[in-house]
């Protein structure tokens, strides 16, 4: 028994430093993906680099090879016609 | 499985300088198409391929370096030297725009009315918005020297913030430039002054365009971690060109808008 304290006795809950410090989850601006690229990028498959992510490296390698070999072929034709002379 | 016996890097086959190549023969056809016969068919071929080779090739180096790890110190020593003969090019090439704009001021012919800036040329009032863009490039060399420092000493937060300011630098000084070309009074066409003027200051503007993206491209690799404090060499070859670009436009500044005003 005795008296109850009119002020509680324990320490009131703390207002400083109780925000959590960035977790490696949240740091500033996206967390570091680099050690997964290096992994993918590592493999030994044989692909050479500008293969090596598959799907979309084909997809955008296929459409350059397309628009500079149609391109090229496309120049000849041109330059062959404006080569021909104007019958007056 | 064989290892190499060196610290250099040997490339694995790759389309993009021939296709590169290919790219330049349709912009420059591309070109002639557009001029002499009204179409842009080649022409838009040609730059859309270049823009692919370079997004990709660029791409690749990002692969070899960050994620394959192949720029050894001495691979970066070549990139280096790589880097310092090109700006050095570009700095000649300059060097003939000045060339060209010295000859026809220094010696104003009857033609202009003996006088330079040419009779009936009113000239671009060089302590109003060329002033303004002088400030800004000086200011955008102070903060990529901040970027600098905070990449080598860790400050993530920091040197974001300083890259960003610089690329936004960057592209105000381009609107402005451009806002500039619009109102200007004078135009390409109007004899050696406007040739002078549009050639070296738009050559010039081009730069400040190529400059600015590469640092755009330096600021996104900075956000995904790619530079150490340690190595960080596609920043700093940001940096050198940028610095020139500045450089590039002290002198044109001092010469044809003040100078020759």
């Amino acid at each position: 028994q005795g008296l109850k304290p009119l002020v509680p006795t324990e320490s009131p809950a703390p207002i400083f430093g109780t925000s959590k410090p960035p977790s490696e989850a949240e740091a500033f601006l996206g967390k570091n993906k680099v050690p997964d690229l290096q992994k993918v990028f590592q493999r030994s498959d044989g692909l050479p680099v500008h293969l090596k992510r598959g799907v979309p490296d084909r997809l955008l390698y296929r459409t350059t090879m397309a628009l500079t070999i149609g391109g090229t072929i496309y120049c000849l034709v041109a330059l062959y016609i404006a080569s021909q002379p104007k019958n007056k | 499985m064989a290892h190499q016996a060196h610290s250099y890097h040997m490339v694995d086959p790759s389309p993009w300088p021939i296709f590169g190549a290919a790219a330049a023969l349709l912009t420059t056809s591309g070109l002639t198409m557009w001029f002499h016969y009204n179409t842009p068919y080649l022409l838009i071929m040609g730059l859309i391929s270049t823009a692919l080779v370079m997004l990709q090739w660029w791409r690749d180096i990002v692969r070899e370096s960050t994620f394959q790890g192949h720029h050894t110190p001495t691979v970066q020593k070549g990139l280096r030297y790589g880097m310092v003969l090109f700006i050095t090019s570009e700095a000649f090439f300059f060097l003939g725009f000045f060339w060209a704009f010295f000859h026809s001021s220094l010696a104003p012919t009857p033609e202009l009315g003996g006088q330079w800036p040419p009779v009936g040329i009113t000239p671009l009032n060089p302590m109003d918005v060329p002033l303004l863009n002088t400030a800004i490039l000086l200011a955008s060399g102070v903060t990529v020297t901040w970027a600098h420092h905070s990449i080598m000493e860790a400050n993530r937060k920091q040197a974001i913030q300083a890259l960003a300011l610089t690329v936004l630098l960057g592209f105000y000084f381009t609107a402005l430039q451009a806002m500039e070309y619009y109102e200007a009074p004078f135009s390409i066409a109007d004899g050696v002054y406007g040739s002078t003027f549009f050639v070296a200051t738009g050559f010039h503007g081009l730069h400040v365009i190529i400059g600015s993206t590469f640092l755009l491209v330096c600021l996104l690799r900075l956000i995904k971690y790619h530079f150490t404090p340690k190595h960080h060499f596609g920043f700093e070859a940001a940096a050198w060109y940028w610095h020139f670009v500045d450089v590039v436009w002290l002198f044109l500044y001092m010469t044809i808008y003040w100078w020759g005003s």
